[in-house]
């Protein structure tokens, strides 16, 4: 992919207006400035969608940079909150994508060369699979994590018998926050299970072993734990509310602290640092 | 020559309710009533009359007394002596009258503050009145901007925005817990007046069901007959309560009647579904502690009653917010009033100037001989018309722009007429002979 261009500046202005508008428009009740944001974060999704596109059409080692796979994973949790948004018709959401976005859109641009150990050619598909499903997976997450902050402060108010403030008012009900973590444990976590099975697969056809002691494996399996316990305790307990809604934000953000940590910080072959000379 | 806007009314401000029973206006037609004629004194009206308030929204010439008119004749109509309306009514003009207008449709003037109703009122006497052909170009664009301004106001301040009343406060609660009402059903536990309210509140926002359990069998039955639900006994209490999502308890029990203990075995059995219930029993049903438990939002009487305190005070704080927003407002209105009255001085002076034009282009046509070619008559025509444009841009200009300023208006137009001598007053031939003569 190019360095930084008027194009991606462009994404990421359009980002971040998005981030600031939607705010902006809940603390002055200002509602031009909320329709102002959601467009803002739709042009930054079709520019960003542009600029993967036409990356993949004229990079030809763009799965060895790893500025790729942290553009794609913004892309990604703009995508799933749009779904998101169209199933749960809430505006709340968007409050969330945006920054998402363009945190992972400017971070995948911090990034230059980089090392990501690109697969032989016929364990591509396990390894699009891999990545593909992981994506989705961490997009969902996100989601659930903003649900679950949205979650945890409105309940803690009606609990608290304080009133509403206006800008918790434009939150959905709980109901719906709920849901959207029923969402990301339901859907997420099979689509993680699988991504592991198929980094496991193509693990075994380029290194001839299934566990490499890698320390991206190690904290991945932990988390994936994690996951299986919410999983558990939603569908066969019956888990709600607060609970489930605690535990989506701790697995996301120790997601995210171990991509930052382990594919940027440590010798891994999930590596996603640049390359010193 | 500008007619004024005029409103005279009462209200729960300034007249008790036998006062305003007694003049109520409620479907009566200015036009078939005499007071709007072709060309009488008052050329619009619009009457408002809902049980709170009473009012006649008029426009009429600045000469005629209009207060006293609409006063003669809302008193005749009404059979009453027009002395006792004299004594409640309070007449405004101009700009207070744009502004009471505005502020009654934003709901600023009401006995609840942002009380939705006055909108739908005030919108059914405006078209009342546009049925009976009783308004025209001022009331027409009065109403709509009185509509905008409300909307606006509705959008930009909070101030309908929370409840100002126990029952609302809970449907409002509900609706931030559950997603959608028609989803989830309630149950009624013992009766009393504000819990069968309470109840009312919640069907009318949506709710699916309304099942009721009562100590006595009986008075169950009649409840949930009216509720349109189903009756339980009270020992059905705990099956009752895993279907319903939403619980109103009001029974006149001297103990609790749930325990955290019993809330918490049957959150369990409901598989963890929220739980939202409202106690307005004195002393309480309900143990104050189930509130800790997860997914069950409690709330008792003073819960409601201190959110509900809460809200009044922050739409008065809204109000303050509302009344910018009607100033800024009035003062378009106004500036649109103004150029109305200029309208016809512009389009007086524009005749004017194509008058002039058509008169020399006929002459000089003439002197081009009997087959003048077309395309020099073109010519000349388009001559004659800029030349008229290009000399009255100046002159319009400049009266829109005195026009802005306030109270000169009226003054600037009066002399644009006379110095342009639309009205057709011609000075007299000797008007100044004692000038012609010094010279």
């Amino acid at each position: 992919m190019l360095a930084w261009t008027w194009f991606e500046l462009g994404i990421a202005l359009a980002y971040l207006a998005g981030s600031v508008l939607y705010p902006l428009s809940l603390i002055l009740r200002h509602p031009p400035f909320k329709k102002a944001a959601h467009a803002a974060a739709a042009l930054g999704f079709a520019l960003h969608s542009m600029d993967l596109l036409a990356a993949s059409v004229l990079e030809t080692n763009l799965l060895e940079q790893g500025q790729f796979y942290v553009s794609l994973l913004g892309w990604s949790c703009v995508l799933l909150f749009f779904l998101a948004w169209w199933r749960f018709r809430h505006d709340f959401l968007a409050l969330i994508a945006a920054p998402l976005a363009l945190l992972f859109f400017v971070g995948s641009m911090a990034i230059h060369p980089a090392t990501a150990i690109v697969p032989e050619r016929w364990s591509i598909l396990w390894f699009g699979f891999h990545v593909g499903a992981i994506f989705l997976a961490l997009a969902l997450l996100a989601l659930a994590c903003g649900a679950g902050v949205g979650y945890i402060v409105l309940e803690r108010t009606i609990k608290s018998k304080r009133k509403i403030p206006p800008a918790l008012q434009e939150l959905p009900a709980l109901d719906t926050l709920d849901q959207v973590n029923a969402l990301a444990v339901t859907v997420g976590f099979p689509l993680y299970t699988l991504s592991m099975l198929a980094g496991f697969v193509w693990a075994a056809f380029t290194w001839k072993r299934v566990l490499t002691a890698d320390p991206k494996e190690i904290v991945s399996l932990g988390i994936w734990a994690l996951y299986a316990i919410l999983f558990h305790q939603r569908l066969a307990l019956g888990w709600r509310g607060r609970k489930p809604a605690k535990m989506a934000i701790a697995i996301f953000l120790l997601s995210l602290a171990s991509l930052v940590f382990i594919n940027f910080l440590l010798p891994t072959h999930h590596s996603l640092a640049p390359i010193h000379p | 020559m500008s007619s004024r806007i005029h409103l005279i009314g009462l209200s729960h401000k300034t007249a008790p309710v036998e006062i305003r029973e007694q003049f109520a206006l409620a479907g009566w037609n200015p036009v078939a009533g005499g007071l709007v004629q072709e060309h009488g004194p008052i050329t619009e009206a619009v009457i408002l009359s809902t049980c709170n308030r009473v009012e006649c929204i008029v426009v009429g010439e600045p000469s005629a007394d209009i207060p006293n008119l609409v006063r003669q004749t809302w008193a005749a109509v009404c059979k009453q002596p027009e002395s006792v309306l004299a004594q409640h009514t309070y007449c405004l003009q101009g700009p207070a009258a744009i502004t009471h207008v505005f502020s009654v449709a934003s709901s600023l003037d009401s006995m609840v503050l942002g009380e939705p109703q006055i909108l739908g009122q005030l919108k059914a006497a405006y078209r009342q009145a546009v049925e009976a052909h009783a308004t025209r170009v001022i009331l027409n664009r009065l109403f709509h901007k009185a509509f905008s301004t409300a909307k606006r106001v509705r959008t930009e301040t909070a101030i309908a925005a929370s409840a100002v009343s126990i029952s609302s406060a809970a449907v409002d609660l509900a609706r931030k817990i559950f997603a959608d009402l028609a989803q989830h059903s309630a149950l009624l536990i013992g009766a009393g007046e504000m819990a069968e309210l309470a109840a009312t509140h919640l069907l009318a926002a949506g709710v699916r069901r309304m099942a009721v359990v009562n100590r006595t069998l009986s008075r169950a039955q009649e409840l949930a007959q009216r509720f349109g639900g189903e009756a339980h006994p009270f020992d059905a209490l705990p099956q009752a309560l895993l279907a319903a999502d939403i619980v109103i308890t009001s029974t006149g029990s001297p103990t609790v009647i749930l325990t955290a203990n019993q809330l918490n075995e049957i959150m369990r059995a409901r598989r963890h579904r929220p739980l939202f219930l409202i106690d307005i029993a004195v002393p309480r049903d309900i143990d104050p502690d189930a509130n800790a438990l997860d997914n069950v939002y409690l709330y008792d009487i003073d819960d409601l009653s201190e959110v509900v305190e809460e809200n009044r005070a922050s739409r008065q704080h809204e109000a303050e917010k509302a009344r910018c927003i009607i100033e800024e407002e009035v003062s378009a209105f106004l500036r649109w009033m103004d150029e109305l009255h200029l309208q016809p001085t512009i389009v007086a002076l524009l005749d004017q100037g194509e008058r002039i034009a058509r008169k020399e282009l006929r002459k000089s046509i003439r002197q081009l001989g009997p087959n003048p070619d077309p395309h020099t008559v073109a010519i000349l025509e388009r001559l004659a018309h800029s030349i008229c444009h290009k000399i009255y841009h100046a002159p319009i200009a400049y009266l829109k722009r005195r026009s802005q300023e306030e109270g000169s208006a009226e003054r600037f137009i009066h002399q644009a007429r006379r110095m342009f001598q639309l009205d057709g007053d011609i000075p007299p031939e000797d008007a100044h002979s004692d000038r012609k003569r010094q010279d």
